[in-house]
């Protein structure tokens, strides 16, 4: 069969790459961007692992055809600290201890991230909800949720010092 | 990856109809594909190409016109949870609110959820209760179906091939509706409904003039429940009432199972989740029109 041209953003650069288009995005994102950063767990859109940002939401690449991301902006793991730093979140994990194997962390990270994007005040039910599409099966949530918490409040301190 | 002989990205309506036409059934449409795509990765869907229907803007936006809605087919679940426009509908925002999770409801559509005719989807019951009518369009032509008679089974659908779901057409519940789903899964996030129940009433003068019941996941396909519906019709809101309904739910529910193994428990389910969603209505949260 024919490639498909796969033209897409990703962590903000232009991608142009020859694929066959029964790849899924996740196959793009670790075996021809080698973008391993993006987990693959249950490969039927239960556990989170693979999730990744497209156009501003929160999808799961095991379930997206590579074609369907053509012309689209993604964000992986990968693209999230800027310049060596750790984003806010990646440190409030670290910070929480919400890391245990490390495997649902990209995915997690990744949906904190898109919820605190769309509300930047999340309650606890809040962060419950946004992470729902995500399995932790080592630390237990208790740990990712206060991290996301700290990331709320460092993101807030960060907007009022700059506001300052 | 999917062992695919074909794939085609149409920018057109047009196009893709011709290429499902040409194809002589043997291509399929993808819409958002959080079924398709594992399905076929798993090996336990076999076809032969797809046309992907994703860059398609005929398919898309949600609109008003006096008091018809127009949702396009491949609108996702997010779009409809977050459209403003569906505020009078809010049936249709919860049931899309409740689908699987923050990933899946990016990228599955309203469309999707028709096409492979799930006993449990979830916008199909608030699509059931609302009269919507899906039209269907094929390079022969267009053609208007209420939702609920599409659907004959599980996993079956009446669409012929060559026909793409184009837009779903509903009119908006009168003046003085108040209307909400609610569905009953193994656990919050991700859960196959066991069970899901959408409900419209219109109060006037006091009493409900008008209501709309429909259950997903005790038959094959949701449906509408007219025996649930008398029960409202006449009455005045109160708990009397809530307790008459789910006396008569319990028993539609008997009925439509039979001696299926799941209706002691779901005769019993459907009793929580009817008391849940009418106290909602009648004294609660429940969005009013007008």
């Amino acid at each position: 069969m024919d490639l498909f041209q796969l033209e897409m953003k990703v962590n903000g650069e232009a991608v142009s790459v020859p694929v066959n288009p029964g790849l899924r995005l996740l196959d793009v994102l670790r075996d021809v961007l080698h973008l391993s950063g993006t987990k693959e767990g249950c490969g039927e859109g239960e556990c989170g692992a693979c999730s990744v940002i497209i156009d501003g939401e929160l999808v799961d690449s095991c379930l997206v055809l590579a074609p369907q991301a053509h012309n689209r902006e993604i964000i992986t793991i990968e693209g999230i600290s800027a310049d060596g730093e750790l984003d806010t979140l990646q440190s409030a994990f670290l910070e929480a201890g919400a890391v245990q194997c490390g495997y649902c962390t990209p995915g997690m990270i990744l949906a904190a991230k898109v919820l605190l994007s769309k509300n930047p005040k999340p309650g606890r039910q809040d962060i419950a909800r946004g992470i729902a599409g995500n399995l932790c099966r080592c630390t237990g949530y208790a740990k990712i949720i206060k991290a996301v918490e700290l990331a709320a409040a460092g993101l807030q301190q960060k907007e009022g010092e700059a506001g300052v | 990856m999917l062992n695919l002989s074909a794939y085609y990205q149409p920018d057109s309506l047009a196009e893709a109809l011709a290429l499902l036409t040409h194809s002589g059934g043997e291509l399929r449409p993808l819409a958002g594909g959080t079924d398709l795509v594992p399905a076929l990765a798993k090996g336990e869907t076999h076809l032969d190409g797809l046309v992907d229907l994703c860059k398609i803007p005929e398919l898309r936006g949600i609109s008003r016109v006096d008091d018809q809605i127009r949702i396009g087919s491949l609108s996702t679940f997010r779009d409809i949870e977050n459209s403003p426009l569906l505020q009078p509908a809010s049936l249709l925002r919860e049931a899309a609110a409740a689908v699987g999770s923050p990933q899946i409801r990016s990228q599955g559509t309203i469309g999707g959820n028709i096409a492979n005719a799930s006993p449990a989807a979830d916008t199909v019951t608030a699509l059931v209760a609302l009269k919507a009518l899906a039209t269907l369009e094929s390079a022969a032509g267009s053609r208007s179906v209420p939702v609920s008679e599409l659907l004959c089974g599980v996993g079956k659908t009446k669409i012929r091939p060559g026909e793409v779901i184009k837009e779903i057409l509903f009119q908006v519940p009168p003046q003085g509706s108040s209307s909400g789903f609610i569905k009953l899964g193994r656990r919050k996030a991700l859960a196959i409904a066991r069970m899901n129940l959408a409900i419209i009433i219109t109060v006037e003068a006091g009493r409900i003039s008008r209501a709309r019941v429909a259950l997903g996941a005790v038959g094959p396909n949701p449906s509408r429940r007219p025996a649930l519906e008398l029960v409202l019709i006449g009455q005045e809101q109160s708990l009397p009432l809530i307790d008459t309904f789910i006396i008569a739910a319990e028993k539609e529910v008997s009925q439509m199972l039979g001696t299926r193994p799941s209706v002691s428990y779901k005769r019993e389910a459907v009793k929580g989740i009817a008391r849940e969603l009418l106290h909602r209505l009648f004294f609660g949260t429940g969005q009013v029109v007008g």
